[in-house]
């Protein structure tokens, strides 16, 4: 028997598949050959290592299979309890097989629905408010929030402007102290008599102009002197 | 004769010491003043399409034409703790004051006089003091001042023009070009633009004042409100025009 011989006759060895005579013939080339020797004991290691350990390692994972699995086992349980509730009642309503019914959605299905609720909803909303509720519901004009939001707006950012300026005008000489607090009464009287002129008349398009152009410049003049 | 002559005389020479006296004083202040000072002045090779731009703190900004393919830059420096530091980049000359001096306080008033060839572009602004512009035919003319000074542009023909300040008058003298943009901003302050008779654009002037004198250049075709606000077209309406003003005059005039 030369090695090749022996090392196939060794996995028959180890499966317990040999012949008595092809056992005799190996045994006897083992105990003169030590490389086939060392194959057959690696060999054997191996099979009793995994014989020992079988059903410890983790099987790859495959959430999707696991949940189908789930599902499965899910709904053939409820398929057995309508089946059960049927029997006993006779035909299903809509309502109970309405209520009855699997409802599992993935999460674009989700998100999709949540859309054309939320659209169903405002819509319904707007709807109604136009409709049924335009006299009890006191509507601000558009004209009047817009620049009531425009001037809040800015005025966040004069003030944070402001407190910049605050901080620095303490380095100013004399005469740039008087320039700019001069300067500022100047465009606070400007934008102090656009809001007037536009309380007097909430449509007037110059006033309102002045009034963005003048909370502009006041802006202007506050970064600017902010630097200094 | 001699004795009377000689106490005649007395008067006079004391009077030529105190006289004298009072000239070397004042020579010498003046020296002393001019000495405070620092003089700035430096000249600067200019190509085809030059530009300046200018940032001053606090003073005057002159600019002018000249017939040299040169900038010449001057100044004069109140404060010797101020920094002005030009820099050139290829047809650019650039003056930051604001930066060149941020952290330094107060570095009082810099004076700045630009020499230009006439096609420049000019871009100035300073916080406070007067801006004057002479004699530009280029792409850009913009004067600001932050707060208050007045503005005089004199004989500019340039595409695009922004004259603005809080407190001051603007003048403008020059012309509009085809399809150019003029922008005059006052808080409080008179602005006058005089143009040649044959200008053509489209104005938006606004005053809440009222105080709009469109004179030569009125026609029916305005459109006004409370005489507010005026918009409309002057010939074909090629270049636009908007001049705001919240408490004070708004004048055209013809040249």
């Amino acid at each position: 028997m030369n090695c090749e011989q022996c090392q196939e006759l060794i996995h028959d060895l180890i499966d317990g598949h040999i012949s008595q005579r092809d056992e005799f013939t190996l045994n006897t080339h083992l105990k003169q050959c030590l490389d086939c020797d060392g194959v057959r004991q690696d060999l054997a290691s191996i099979v009793n290592f995994c014989q020992m350990h079988r059903g410890e390692y983790a099987a790859p994972p495959n959430e999707q299979a696991l949940w189908l699995r789930i599902r499965n086992v899910v709904e053939a349980e409820n398929g057995r309890r309508i089946a059960a509730a049927q029997k006993a009642s006779g035909r299903p309503s809509f309502l109970s097989r309405w209520m009855n019914h699997s409802w599992q959605l993935s999460l674009p299905q989700l998100a999709a629905s949540t859309a054309a609720i939320v659209l169903v909803v405002s819509l319904a909303t707007v709807v109604g408010i136009r409709r049924w509720g335009g006299n009890e519901v006191p509507v601000t004009p558009a004209y009047t929030s817009n620049v009531n939001d425009r001037v809040f707006q800015r005025t966040q950012a004069i003030n944070y402007w402001n407190q910049r300026v605050e901080m620095n005008k303490a380095r100013w000489s004399p005469q740039m102290r008087e320039t700019f607090d001069r300067n500022m009464r100047v465009i606070d009287e400007a934008v102090a008599n656009s809001l007037n002129d536009l309380n007097r008349n909430p449509h007037d398009e110059v006033s309102e102009q002045m009034l963005n152009e003048s909370l502009n410049d006041k802006l202007a003049l506050l970064k600017e002197f902010s630097d200094l | 004769m001699s004795s009377r002559f000689t106490t005649d005389r007395r008067p006079i020479r004391a009077s030529l010491v105190a006289v004298g006296a009072l000239l070397a004083l004042v020579s010498l202040s003046a020296a002393t003043v001019v000495n405070a000072q620092q003089q700035f002045s430096k000249r600067y090779p200019g190509g085809k399409n030059v530009r300046v731009e200018l940032r001053n703190i606090s003073g005057t900004i002159v600019v002018e034409s000249w017939n040299k393919n040169e900038i010449r830059l001057s100044a004069t420096i109140e404060s010797k703790d101020a920094h002005v530091v030009p820099k050139q980049i290829n047809d650019c000359l650039m003056v930051d004051v604001m930066g060149d001096n941020r952290g330094r306080g107060d570095i009082g008033d810099i004076n700045f006089k630009l020499q230009v060839p006439a096609n420049s572009s000019v871009d100035v602004e300073t916080r406070r003091g007067n801006i004057n512009v002479a004699n530009i035919r280029s792409g850009l003319v913009r004067a600001y001042v932050s707060s208050e000074g007045d503005i005089t542009l004199t004989n500019i023909s340039a595409t695009h023009v922004v004259a603005q300040n809080v407190i001051g008058d603007i003048f403008f003298d020059g012309e509009f070009s085809s399809g150019g943009t003029y922008e005059f901003k006052s808080t409080k302050g008179n602005i006058t633009i005089r143009i040649p008779g044959d200008s053509a654009f489209r104005l938006v002037a606004a005053s809440p004042t009222k105080q709009i004198q469109l004179n030569d250049f009125w026609n029916s075709g305005f459109k006004t409100q409370d005489g507010r606000k005026y918009v409309g077209d002057v010939g074909d309406g090629r270049s636009s025009v908007s001049v705001t003003n919240f408490s004070g005059s708004i004048t055209f005039m013809r040249k």
